[in-house]
């Protein structure tokens, strides 16, 4: 509570109710009888909705009720879209429409969509594992709409920020009226006939229109059903689902959106490219250093194997060599003993052993043995060998 | 154009380069040429990222079906 002297203005509680009732609010649907319905000369249209319990001041701004198609009846049941407003002046809640409909009407509207959408769940055209994923790199992409409307312009803005170098081909179609349903089927039918196409964009702009006939139509759903590439609905209405949206692969709430949603954003693309390219360069010098640590080890091993192999041969000789040393000079010993008893029986063959025992040999000059006295004439020299050498003698006469 | 590589054909098959050259066992004449034909996608694919110009074109038929000749012109002209 406050105090006396911080009492507050009037314009001030004026403000601050109106500020509690508008601020953040948003536009909704009411259902409810019409009474009270009063016109005045402004061109501002007055009266009140009702129901069971409670009854709502209303207001149509002169700018909206010359628009205004439904014919407001005093006591007839309709769907009132508006927004709660406080007149400042008064501090009286009003309720400002911008839009009726008959309620009978949207109940025969809303069925006709139900048995559609009935008709189309029976032939399995909304089911989710008909959708499609869309393409990653779209190149050519179609827009289905209206040349008139913002959406052609919505979705160049878009891909010349995410993707620039994609083609856009736009087919011109009515979206709302009563040409678009067969307008939007047979643009669909020229896209089929296109060739190399990414996917499809079919779509009006929002600005709260509320004609969605044609894209609850049955021949554009089936249409868009038995489209050959990946459709994208963008029907420009967040709170309404058309079947259209249902039937499509991908539904996007706007053009723009469904401009996203078909085009990658090519700064994710160059981080893609520029990590395959660091990736591509690693992976090859990579091979090739583990290639030469390979050859490395590859050679220590051819190295260290011959060594070994050396080593082996080496010791074989050693052992051998140590075997046959012995081997040898056992050999040679027994040869030497041998030798030795040869040496002694030679020896005791021998003439000069004979000569020991005081014979003695005389021999010719010329070494022939003296064996007969006519070997030796008078005057003979001849050498007379004795046990230990020889003399020199001479036959006297 | 259209048996030209897509992006998303260069992209993938540059992974299974990446892929194949992180295997050890790969000849090195095989790497090098695998090396060689990565470097050409590279190259494809930074060029289409470069491409800045977006073409739009509208697509026509005379015809009340949709079943007559299609003509594709800039689109307004």
């Amino acid at each position: 509570m406050t105090a006396l002297d911080e009492a507050w203005t009037v314009s001030r509680l004026a403000r601050m109710i109106k500020g509690r009732v508008e601020d953040g609010a948003e536009p909704v649907w009411v259902r409810g009888e019409l009474v009270g319905i009063k016109r005045y000369p402004s061109g501002h249209l007055y009266f009140g909705l009702r129901d069971a319990t409670s009854k709502v001041d209303c207001t149509i701004w002169r700018g909206v009720a010359s628009r205004l198609r439904t014919e407001l009846i005093e006591g007839a049941e309709v769907f009132a879209l508006g927004m709660a407003s406080v007149w400042e002046e008064r501090t009286s809640l009003r309720f400002t429409v911008t839009q009726v409909l008959p309620a009978a009407a949207v109940g025969a509207q809303a069925q006709s969509v139900e048995r559609v959408k009935q008709a189309l769940l029976a032939d399995g055209l909304l089911d989710p594992a008909r959708k499609r994923p869309l393409p990653a790199f779209a190149a050519r992409v179609v827009v289905i709409t209206s040349v008139a409307g913002a959406v052609v312009h919505d979705i160049i803005t878009v891909a010349r920020r995410r993707w620039p170098s994609v083609e856009l081909l736009v087919v011109n179609s009515a979206v709302q009226g009563e040409t678009a349903p067969a307008e939007l089927v047979r643009a669909l039918h020229i896209v089929s006939r296109l060739d190399a196409i990414d996917c499809c964009i079919i779509g009006r702009g929002g600005g709260g229109k509320d004609d969605l006939a044609a894209f609850n139509d049955e021949a554009v759903c089936r249409a868009i059903a038995a489209s050959p590439v990946p459709v994208i609905s963008a029907v420009g209405h967040e709170v309404d689902v058309t079947l259209a949206d249902l039937v499509a692969d991908v539904r996007a709430a706007t053009p723009s959106q469904a401009a996203e949603f078909a085009l990658p954003d090519r700064h994710d693309v160059a981080v893609r490219v520029a990590g395959l390219h660091t990736a591509l360069n690693r992976a090859l010098r990579n091979l090739v250093t583990a290639r030469r640590a390979r050859m490395d080890r590859t050679r220590d091993r051819i190295g260290a194997a011959l060594l070994d192999q050396l080593r082996r041969s080496e010791r074989r000789l050693l052992t051998v060599q140590a075997r046959l040393a012995p081997a040898l000079s056992r050999a040679v010993d027994t040869r030497r003993s041998k030798l030795a008893r040869l040496t002694a029986q030679l020896h005791a063959l021998s003439p000069v052993a004979v000569l020991g025992r005081g014979y003695s040999l005389a021999r010719a000059g010329d070494g022939r043995l003296l064996r007969q006295v006519a070997d030796l004439p008078a005057g003979t020299a001849f050498t007379l060998t004795v046990a230990d050498g020889a003399v020199a003698a001479r036959v006297e006469d | 154009m259209a048996n030209a590589p897509t992006l998303g054909d260069d992209l993938q098959r540059l992974e299974e380069i990446v892929r194949r050259l992180e295997d050890e066992t790969l000849e090195l004449e095989t790497a090098l040429q695998l090396f060689e034909e990565g470097v050409g996608r590279l190259k494809a694919a930074q060029a289409r990222l470069t491409e800045a110009e977006t073409r739009v074109r509208q697509v026509l038929d005379d015809s009340a079906t949709g079943d007559g000749p299609l003509r594709i012109e800039p689109l307004g002209g």
